[in-house]
């Protein structure tokens, strides 16, 4: 039991070294001189001398890193170079429960469409109806974001011209404004999720146990429930890490299409200013979710299946 | 009377490849779809403006403003219509297919080189060397989806813009997303080496005395091809959709290029009143997206050995 959890949290460790590594490298060889570019017209060599000083860009890299790394300690991201004197996490911390509600709604009805899909596609297996949905399910996973996104618009405004009940198509602050972009984020993941959850429910399927509880005369919706599903849902925990990578890149998508203030919009607003550590922080935030993601996963596999935690 | 033995039969008679692979319908369609975009993104350009006399070829050009024609439906000049500026949304199309093609060629011939080259290494020969791959595999792998390449080309952007232009954007492009896919290639070339290092007729061959050189150009290499050829044409169909979504978000191609992403993009606004510059480059990603899946299920079923 010790031994597992020792190299996960070796592993863990090593994760986020190289998330700040590689984060703190980038910035570092970001071309131009910020201080030169926060002066302005006022070039003032003492007070250049001064603010270099203040933002350590005057350290070494190796010094500079280890600032950087014990600042993130103490949940200090760095300061903003757009906005001087302003942390870095007074930008985003706005950003971050919006995101935080998008990606977990998205992630919550992704399933919710995702499992039935592949719990249905998979009890008929190789009929049309297994075709059909998964067919659906695969042009949910492949048609990117960016091209749901107008026929939505588009579906959205017939409806309003028609005097139908309609939704906002941009901006974020009732319930009417969360539904569409949840919806375009969770249907790419509800493909993944199905096509996961087909497998794992075909490769339950084909295990003695199920035969043997086939054979004992068990009607065939007992037999689905309690021995196949209860061990198909399984494998759906690992999908949990990949499934929130898979968000992430979404959420970049659909908050700048949808006007929403999330992280991913005021990142790419960030970089428009050129304000590197804004950007820094967000991908060190975002990708740091992620893994903290991996690990529960894996504490709740170990709980779910005790095959696991026995060998 | 010597009973000489007959050399046994083949039981079952070893097809070329293609065989299996035009069985499968999908992959056949996918594979006319991508030769045929492949070669409107070659001559398509030319062939389209040629159509006209010399003098109005300037029309078609993608650059050139009509402005007669701003936000223009289909006409004799403009077979798909214009765009906001009124430029030939055609002959953009064609622009940027050639710009997707365009980095998805760099970014594979990049993921091949570097990810099949390492991967081979790490697999064959182990140790330290392996050790020192599989760690910076890992570390470009805890970044989530495209987080790292929307980093990189966010901070160095501007500067390849100015040091070398639009072709300067798009090998900036082309390496960001190169960054967040050579560790998968070299996770799967280093697994399969690491298999084939181990079987019998690698053992015979450096029984026999085989340079190391020789073990994994002429032994390792041709069996690990499939493997290759298969998940760089899947991984095609996602550099096609990233590239499409760092434009989008302003990080990749910049006008007066064109760009799938860049496309939906300006034209996603107006799509109420001209739906059509919308759909037009959106349908085209979408079929481009789904025929290169199809197209690596149709060869992993046709090459993997495995799985006859």
């Amino acid at each position: 039991m010790s031994r597992p959890v020792l190299r996960r949290a070796l592993s863990l460790i090593f994760v986020l070294f190289s998330v700040t590594f590689l984060t703190f490298i980038v910035s570092y060889l970001a071309p131009g001189d910020p201080i030169r570019n926060m002066m302005g017209g006022r070039q003032d060599p003492v007070r250049y001398v001064f603010l270099r000083h203040l933002y350590g860009l005057d350290q070494p890299w190796y010094q500079q890193y280890l600032t950087y790394v014990s600042h993130l300690l103490t949940g200090n991201l760095g300061y903003s170079f757009k906005y001087p004197e302003r942390p870095v996490w007074d930008l985003i911390a706005t950003g971050v429960p919006v995101s935080l509600q998008l990606g977990s709604l998205a992630l919550v009805i992704s399933v919710l469409v995702g499992v039935p899909a592949g719990i249905f596609a998979a009890v008929w297996k190789n009929t049309w109806r297994d075709t059909t949905i998964m067919g659906f399910m695969l042009a949910l996973y492949s048609i990117p974001s960016f091209v749901i996104i107008p026929i939505v618009w588009v579906i959205d405004l017939a409806l309003y011209r028609a005097g139908l009940p309609s939704l906002p198509v941009a901006g974020w602050g009732t319930p009417q404004h969360v539904i569409l972009p949840v919806l375009v984020l969770a249907a790419a993941n509800a493909g993944f999720v199905a096509r996961i959850m087909r497998n794992s429910m075909l490769e339950v399927m084909g295990q003695d146990f199920v035969r043997t509880a086939r054979a004992k005369g068990a009607p065939e919706y007992l037999v689905l429930r309690h021995h196949v599903l209860r061990n198909a849902l399984l494998p759906l925990l690992t999908v949990l890490g990949p499934a929130t990578a898979f968000l992430i890149t979404g959420a970049f998508v659909v908050e700048n299409l949808f006007a929403i203030p999330g992280i991913g919009y005021l990142s790419i607003q960030a970089i428009g200013q050129r304000d590197y550590p804004v950007i820094q922080a967000t991908t060190l935030l975002l990708a740091t979710a992620v893994v903290v993601m991996n690990l529960i996963t894996d504490f709740a596999y170990t709980l779910a299946d005790p095959r696991v935690r026995f060998e | 009377m010597i009973n000489i033995p007959k050399p046994l039969e083949q039981t079952k008679s070893i097809r070329p490849w293609w065989i299996y692979f035009f069985r499968n319908r999908a992959a056949t369609v996918s594979v006319i779809a991508v030769l045929i975009t492949l070669l409107s993104a070659l001559i398509g350009p030319t062939l389209y403006q040629r159509l006209l006399p010399i003098d109005q070829r300037q029309v078609r050009d993608g650059i050139y403003q009509d402005f007669d024609a701003i936000n223009g439906s289909p006409s004799v000049d403009h077979w798909l219509g214009t765009d906001y500026l009124g430029r030939d949304t055609l002959t953009r199309l064609f622009m940027a297919l050639r710009v997707s093609l365009l980095v998805a060629f760099v970014v594979e011939s990049l993921n091949i080189g570097l990810g099949c080259g390492l991967g081979l290494l790490a697999g064959y020969f182990g140790g330290w060397v392996d050790m020192l791959i599989s760690r910076a595999a890992d570390m470009l792998f805890a970044f989530p989806g495209l987080l790292l390449a929307i980093l990189v080309s966010a901070v160095f952007g501007s500067t390849a813009r100015e040091l070398y232009g639009g072709i300067g954007r798009l090998l900036l492009v082309a390496t960001a997303l190169s960054l967040v896919s050579w560790p998968l290639m070299a996770r799967l070339v280093r697994s399969e080496t690491l298999s084939l290092k181990s079987r019998d007729f690698v053992m015979a061959s450096r029984g026999l005395g085989a340079t190391q050189f020789r073990i994994i150009f002429r032994h390792i290499l041709p069996n690990v091809m499939w493997l290759i050829i298969v998940a760089a044409t899947v991984d095609v169909a996602s550099v096609i959709v990233n590239e499409a979504t760092l434009s989008l978000l302003g990080l990749g191609i910049e006008e007066p290029a064109a760009s799938l992403g860049l496309m939906i993009f300006r034209a996603a606004g107006k799509i109420e009143s001209h739906p059509l510059q919308v759909f037009i480059p959106a349908v085209v990603i979408t079929t481009l997206v789904i025929a290169f899946s199809f197209l690596g299920d149709g060869l992993r079923d046709a090459l993997d050995p495995r799985s006859r």
